[in-house]
């Protein structure tokens, strides 16, 4: 196994870790330790982009592409026939304080395939991590994957040395689980995750207390979806979202548009990734955790599926069109981020500038708020910059009319039907 | 009309707008030393030295007239190097004592505006470049970065370095403007006018190392996602060229 060189061992891994979406190095602020490397900081930072878009902050590598596993979904599934291979954790050390040192990289982002058992991979995964912290005095950000089923006495260490941990339910519900992925019961992956958040808010409580109480992923957990692969609509994924943030306190939920990697019978033949789709899902994701929306609002029985045409929010607020226009000027936050087009940012702008003098179309513009959408849903200083009537179907003809790009016009044409799969597959 | 001379430091822009403050001139001029183009006016124009003394003042007064985020909002929109940025800064900086704290919240004034514009860009480009820097091995243990930000942003970025890189001698140079933080083991400080006399020349372990980074930045886009356009929004291609994993030598 180990006869490939190290550069060819580790394109390979990397090719069997990169459909793992979660590259953040946010949410731990550790300053760097006398005699020690590195350090970590609380917003993250993106060292590069990849030509699919994607930023790299983490050296994401497996340390096995081997696995006793058979996902349908997954390219390392144990019945594909690729070659398997493998770094030392020795190796996967040196790469890290390698890559590190030469600022490539925020830290490293380590997964596996499941090799013997749970808990002797969950034990390589730790030997790693804890060499980088207590050979290599390491101190940058440490992403480790947790391998549903191992110890709870191994998952207690790796979250010692980890910043971040994460388990990846993949699948959106207990069905498409038992048909993909019929190794992972549902509870395999939900029992750890409820544990994990458990001893995360324990170990905040206790260091709230005391400083020298030990770190337990001090930037949580995080999960992954694969969207596409199973029937699933739109609700039924931002409501399962919902919950993990509200009840597991999960950092991020992050979405996978499927990118078909086996003939599988039992996985739908796409013509490419639903990209779009992923887009509106985490733009509902970033409603629910930063604009105060709650997942009914956005979707229910009557629309289980996400607009394509549309970002969320501004199908949201054609729906609840009497709630508008509001005036900037006197609206509060909350009325504020519920605008389309007005984000975080812009509200916090428009709320601080108000302070200082009256705002109208002109300071608007100058305070970089972008009127494209929003001018259809406020007044300013009394005055409304629609131009139009305010009108629901008016609005949506207006707001969806020019098709600018043309790549977002193929989109649309590609998943005109994005919550009707099953008529692909057939099965569910 | 008044000219003031200052070197072309911040600390020296602080005397000068300091000393053009207290004569309160109407549309004063600031002449950077720097420049050379500026020399025919240099016979009328007031030459304000550099007094670290006088600059600490000024921002303690400013700190404490308006508030220590306005005042590194000044600090950050000079480093812009923005062609008018000192006009803008007096009028910033004069509106502030006037108005106090509030200038705070004058984003909508035309003059706070465009200088906290300013201020945002650079911060902005120092968090790009606190992942864009590439070191890159020299000698045995040393570590090379060269870089080309479009303001001047290397003292905002080398503190962190400091934090990141402490158990290595380290060298950021910025060509654009042929200054570079140094770094020794235990301080850093900024060298002005610094060029190499020579291509540095890296280690065999620095060869293999940004060629292992290379082919694992190959091969981790996604065929099916392939997006130039997007990558090219986010790495800008005048960023590439000190990047290793672009480099296709």
């Amino acid at each position: 196994m180990t006869t490939l060189s190290l550069e060819q061992r580790l394109t390979m891994l990397a090719d069997s870790a990169k459909y793992d979406v979660s590259c953040s190095s946010s949410g731990s602020n550790r300053k760097g330790a006398p005699g020690g490397i590195g350090g970590t900081s609380s917003g993250g930072i993106c060292h590069t982009w990849t030509a699919d878009g994607r930023c790299i902050s983490l050296l994401k590598i497996l340390l096995s592409n081997a696995c006793i596993y058979d996902c349908a979904y997954c390219v390392n599934r144990s019945s594909n026939p690729v070659p398997r291979t493998a770094l030392t954790p020795d190796e996967i050390v040196h790469l890290t304080m390698a890559f590190y040192r030469r600022n490539y990289i925020e830290g490293l982002f380590l997964s596996t395939g499941v090799i013997t058992s749970p808990d002797h991979t969950m034990e390589l995964l730790i030997r790693v991590a804890r060499t980088l912290r207590e050979i290599e005095r390491f101190n940058g950000y440490i992403h480790l994957k947790i391998v549903p089923g191992a110890d709870v006495g191994l998952i207690e260490e790796a979250g010692r040395y980890a910043d971040r941990v994460s388990i990846n339910i993949e699948l959106p519900s207990r069905r498409s689980l038992q048909l993909l992925a019929p190794d992972k019961p549902r509870e395999s992956i939900i029992e750890p995750m409820r544990r994990l958040s458990g001893l995360i808010e324990t170990a905040r409580r206790e260091r709230r207390q005391s400083r020298k109480a030990p770190r337990f992923a001090p930037a949580g957990q995080s999960t992954q979806l694969i969207v596409g692969a199973t029937p699933e609509n739109d609700r039924e994924i931002i409501t399962l979202s919902e919950g993990l943030y509200q009840r597991l306190g999960m950092k991020r939920v992050y979405y996978s548009a499927f990118v078909p990697v086996s003939g599988d019978s039992r996985l739908p033949a796409l013509p490419g990734p639903p990209l779009l789709r992923e887009h509106r899902l985490y733009q509902a994701d970033w409603l629910l955790r930063f604009y105060g929306f709650s997942s009914h609002e956005l979707l229910d029985e009557a629309h289980p599926n996400l607009d394509m045409r549309l970002d969320p929010k501004c199908d949201w607020a054609l729906r609840h069109i009497e709630r508008f226009p509001v005036e900037v000027n006197r609206a509060d936050y909350q009325a504020l981020l519920r605008v389309p087009g007005i984000g975080v940012r812009s509200a916090q702008r428009i709320v601080r500038a108000r302070r200082a003098c009256r705002l109208g179309e002109e300071e608007l513009k100058r305070l970089g708020v972008v009127l494209k959408r929003a001018r259809y849903f406020i007044t300013a200083g009394g005055r409304y910059l629609g131009g139009v009537r305010l009108d629901a179907p008016e609005l949506l003809t207006r707001l969806t009319a020019p098709a600018k790009r043309k790549a977002s016009h193929d989109q649309l044409e590609l998943f005109p039907a994005a919550g009707d799969i099953s008529a692909v597959t057939g099965e569910l | 009309m008044r000219r003031y001379r200052y070197d072309g430091s911040f600390e020296g822009y602080l005397c000068a707008l300091s000393r053009c403050l207290a004569e309160s001139v109407e549309s004063p001029e600031f002449l950077c030393e720097t420049l050379p183009e500026m020399s025919l006016f240099h016979e009328l124009a007031v030459t304000v030295e550099t007094d670290g003394e006088i600059a600490n003042a000024f921002r303690q007064l400013f700190a404490a007239t308006v508030s220590s985020s306005a005042f590194s909002t000044l600090r950050y929109a000079f480093c812009s190097e923005h062609i008018e940025i000192e006009r803008l800064l007096w009028e910033y900086a004069r509106l502030g004592f006037e108005t106090g704290p509030r200038l705070g919240s004058m984003l909508a004034d035309k003059r706070v505006n465009i200088v906290d514009r300013l201020a945002r860009k650079v911060a902005g480009e120092a968090h790009r470049y606190k992942g864009f820097v590439r070191f890159r091995e020299v000698e045995e243990g040393f570590l090379y970065a060269s870089i080309e930000p479009e303001a001047d942003i290397i003292r905002f970025i080398a503190p962190h370095f400091v934090q990141r890189v402490g158990d290595r001698p380290w060298m950021i140079h910025d060509l654009r403007r042929s200054r570079a933080a140094v770094y020794d083991r235990k301080n850093w400080r900024l060298l002005v006018d610094i060029t190499l006399a020579e291509p540095p020349r890296f280690s065999e372990a620095e060869h293999e190392c940004a060629d292992l980074w290379r082919r694992y930045f190959r091969r981790l886009a996604i065929e099916a996602r392939i997006n130039p356009k997007l990558q090219q929004k986010l790495v800008p291609l005048r960023c590439r060229r000190h990047l290793v994993e672009f480099d296709e030598s």
